[in-house]
């Protein structure tokens, strides 16, 4: 049977990496494969999937796409590269008064004078010389350099003359805010280039793995990443708008949704090993946050699917605080089942358990730690306690009372693991949804009996039946993914928990999902189907849908729609271009106005014709741009926006199929 | 009517995949630091493991090196480009012309912002210790880059970059003889005092000596060697 052309799609997420082998023309799902993220060296597990999906002709494949965490979670985990991130005409008062430097994301900014206002005039006079000095006392101890001057979107005069400096006096990478940015607001850029220069070394070190992969697997096709907002650009592109494939797995797994339901209107819920995400299909696309994405903490002026992300996964740590009441998430542990059915030794421990009196049974037997890897010698300085932690789990996971006894430590705060785990020499294990699945039978994979023995324990504890247990927990879950269902769709925020007898909003919420009135029902309907997606999503979304009243569509392979949306996407690249007026010296009269690009500027007399310019320019370069990103015949859409008083911006849309010739 | 303002400019290496840029750094530092002598032969093969890329890569970065001059194609394969006395006379007669010009048109032309580059050169070059060889080295290459980018002549400064690809070896070739580094930064500082005051004869003549006395001082090492 001829096969027209294949395309491989791949998603590295939090804990697992998905591949899936496609016919792009007639969409048939050729080969699909799951394998665990390995977050020290993430092209091993990407080399896995590859290998695991077993290629009978390489050179069929006419493009790979990818989608990543890595921006994102490198963001998170404070692991992207050292920064220093000068500031051109920002106030520092200013600043500083509203506490806006704590959102530069790099604790390395310098304020100089400069900048421009917002008609694009100069504000004070760029002051050369003091960055010039600042960069030669700093670049030793940074990475990378952001560079964002004020207004600088309108004219970025500045930063290019300071780029063009620093260039010459240092071989830092220098990224600048208005090459990321046409948006005035100054902070957000300032973080999306401080952000954008973190991840600079991070993500090409990445490509550069994904593609020497490819080449062991004799795969020679080209390479897309998707942005995101689920579109797709070019690897050489990606590496140097890192910050561009922020959130790029969730809008991933969307658009995969979308592509194999064929809905053009639906709520995609994906249920991850550690996050469950939410999104939204309207007509057909993705819908995108304007406003730009956040971040952890920082707020960015990307692009990128609407969407919102709670740390509650098939993974998701089960514990119960001081009062008995039971917790899940957002840590990620491995679930018991899969670490006794790896270790004899965990499943006889746990067996062992389950017949312990209460006394001896605290919740705590139910966390194990292992060894994941040795430490390379020379990354990591152990401490004795560290290096006997390791020495100890040599022999395997052990119950974290019992490393406790056997290091002769009080509490397990004094064996400083946090880097350990960090950097993935330990890992952690626990009772987890995942275990409660085998318990009742639902998914089976590992060992259901050491799922079981676990299961009891707890009960002996917490004096509870197994039924009740697995109630309380799945109707935790689920009301904690109803409430952020109610806060994404409605953008109030999320309900907090409070006394439902004096809250209307709880009460009405409870009362919805339980009946708990006599005479009075309410509830939630849902007017568009939800599109579930993840591995555990058809166990745990049924109740939710029947909840919200909403049909619940899982779409074949719905486990690896991700790894499907990252080649659902279209290549697409953007040009926006400002139209603003000029004032004479008196600041009176327009006598021009101003046609500013990323790359250059104009100065034309009449508005009709600046337009045009305006038009015409980012119609040309979109669309080559695309041409060279490895769009297929891209069509242009252009919008003129108002943006003020005579002022416009002029945005030229680029998209098509991937190219899939050779 | 219209004001056209071109801020970027040109760069090529930005055009080349990353990996191959990675592969082209890694084997021109090797190049000119001498690890791969003059003459010796290359084994793209050996190369890519070494760096761990791959050889595609590695040869994409080979022509780059080929069209710099560091590296020689012929029928019996791939070699570093030698360095004798025949080549290093023909490259010091164009660079003295070439820098000397490059030196004369940036007192000329240097704008504000060149002047302020220079000046940051300057100052970071005579902060650092004599015996700190290879950033002196660095930021000296750097300040004639930075003159050559000054005289505002896009074609001067690209042919004079090729020929300061080729000189670095030199540099490295003579290094343990070298005693004239720490001097440089006198000599620096004049030439940028000549430029600020737009003192082009001034500019040119300090150029001339100064690269004159780099070729000669090469010159009579390589000689020395040679017999």
């Amino acid at each position: 049977m001829t096969k027209g052309p294949l395309v491989l799609g791949i998603d590295t997420g939090g804990t697992y990496t998905d591949g899936v082998l496609l016919d792009y023309r007639s969409r048939e799902i050729l080969a699909a494969h799951k394998s665990l993220t390995t977050k020290r060296d993430f092209s091993l597990g990407i080399e896995e999937v590859i290998r695991q999906i077993e290629i009978e002709d390489p050179d069929a494949i006419r493009m790979v796409s990818i989608s990543t965490t890595l921006a994102t979670n490198a963001i998170a985990e404070g692991k992207g590269k050292r920064v220093a991130l000068l500031l051109i005409g920002y106030d520092p008062e200013l600043i500083e008064s509203f506490s806006l430097d704590k959102r530069f994301a790099t604790p390395e900014y310098h304020y100089f004078n400069g900048g421009h206002d917002l008609y694009g005039k100069e504000k004070q006079p760029l002051d050369l010389p003091a960055i010039l000095a600042k960069v030669n006392e700093i670049k030793d101890q940074v990475d990378a350099l952001a560079v964002s001057s004020y207004f600088s979107p309108l004219n970025p005069e500045h930063e290019q003359r300071t780029l063009n400096a620093i260039e010459k006096i240092c071989d830092l990478p220098v990224v600048l805010g208005h090459q990321l940015s046409t948006r005035l607001g100054s902070v957000e850029r300032a973080t999306t280039a401080a952000l954008n220069a973190s991840l600079l070394a991070v993500l090409q070190d990445f490509i550069v793995a994904v593609r020497q992969a490819m080449e062991r697997r004799k795969i020679e096709a080209p390479l897309m990443v998707v942005r995101g907002d689920g579109t797709l650009m070019s690897d050489e592109f990606a590496a140097r708008t890192p910050v561009e494939t922020i959130h790029s797995g969730p809008a991933a797994s969307a658009i995969g949704g979308r592509f194999l339901s064929g809905l053009d209107d639906a709520l995609v819920i994906d249920i991850g090993g550690t996050t469950t995400d939410f999104a939204l299909i309207k007509g057909g696309r993705v819908t995108i946050s304007e406003e730009g994405a956040t971040v952890g903490a920082y707020k960015t002026s990307v692009k990128a699917a609407d969407l919102l992300s709670i740390g509650i996964g098939g993974d998701s740590h089960i514990r119960t605080d001081h009062e008995g009441h039971y917790l899940i998430g957002p840590g990620r542990v491995v679930p018991l089942s899969y670490l006794a059915h790896k270790h004899e030794s965990v499943f006889q421990r746990i067996k062992a358990l389950s017949k312990r009196t209460w006394e001896q049974s605290s919740p705590d037997w139910l966390e194990y730690w292992f060894l994941l890897r040795e430490p390379a010698e020379s990354h990591l300085k152990l401490s004795a306690r560290q290096a006997g932690l390791i020495e100890l789990l040599r022999h395997g996971p052990l119950p974290v009372p019992e490393i406790i006894r056997k290091l002769q430590v009080l509490h397990i705060s004094q064996l400083g693991t946090d880097e350990l785990f960090r950097q993935e020499i330990l890992g952690r294990a626990g009772l987890t949804p995942t275990d409660l699945l085998h318990t009742d039978g639902r998914f089976v994979r590992w060992s259901a009996e050491a799922a079981e023995f676990a299961l009891q324990s707890l009960c002996r504890y917490q004096f509870e039946e197994p039924e009740v247990i697995r109630d309380r927990i799945w109707k935790l879950m689920s009301e904690s993914i109803l409430r952020t269902t109610l806060s994404f769709l409605t953008r109030l925020p999320e309900l907090e928990q409070a006394n439902s007898d004096e809250n209307f909003g709880e009460w009405f919420f409870l009362n919805s999902l339980y009946a708990m009135h006599p005479d009075l029902a309410t509830s939630l309907n849902l007017r568009i189907p939800i599109i579930g997606i993840g591995a555990p999503a058809g166990l745990l979304l049924k109740d939710i849908a029947d909840k919200l009243h909403s049909e619940l569509v899982l779409p074949d392979h719905y486990h690896v729609a991700n790894a499907v949306g990252a080649v659902g996407g279209s290549v697409m690249v953007e040009e926006e271009i400002l139209v603003y007026p000029v004032f004479s010296e008196a600041g009176l009269d327009v006598i021009a106005y101003r046609v500013q690009s990323k790359t250059d500027s104009d100065e034309i007399e009449d508005l009709e014709e600046a337009l045009m310019l305006a038009r015409e320019t980012a119609a040309e370069r979109s669309l080559s741009a695309a041409i060279r990103s490895g769009a297929d015949q891209p069509q242009v859409t252009l919008s003129v926006e108002n943006d003020g008083i005579d002022s416009y911006r002029v945005r030229a849309r680029a998209m098509g199929n991937p190219r899939l010739m050779r | 009517m219209t004001t056209n303002v071109q801020y970027l400019e040109d760069m090529p290496m930005d055009l080349i995949r990353i990996d191959t840029r990675k592969a082209y750094e890694n084997i021109h530092k090797k190049i000119t630091r001498l690890e791969l002598a003059p003459g010796s032969v290359l084994n793209d093969q050996a190369l890519a493991e070494e760096i761990g890329l791959e050889l595609k890569t590695v040869r994409e970065a080979l022509s780059l090196l080929a069209h710099d001059g560091l590296v020689t194609f012929s029928e019996q394969g791939m070699y570093v480009s030698e360095i004798n006395l025949a080549e290093l006379e023909q490259l010091s007669e164009l660079r003295l012309q070439l820098e000397t010009f490059s030196a004369r048109l940036a007192a000329r032309r240097g704008s504000p912002d060149d002047l302020a580059v220079l000046e940051a050169l300057r100052s970071e070059q005579a902060s650092i210790a004599p015996d700190e060889m290879e950033r002196l080295f660095d930021l000296d290459h750097k300040f004639h880059q930075a003159i050559a980018a000054a005289s505002g002549n896009r074609h001067l400064a690209r042919a004079l970059e090729q020929l300061f690809g080729q000189s670095q070896r030199l540099w490295y070739l003579v290094l343990p003889e070298l005693d004239f580094l720490p001097e440089a930064v006198e000599t620096h500082l004049s030439l940028l005092q000549a430029i600020n005051a737009r003192d082009g004869d001034q500019a040119a003549s300090i150029m001339h000596a100064h690269v004159k006395g780099f070729y000669d001082k090469v010159k009579t090492i390589l000689s020395a060697d040679d017999r």
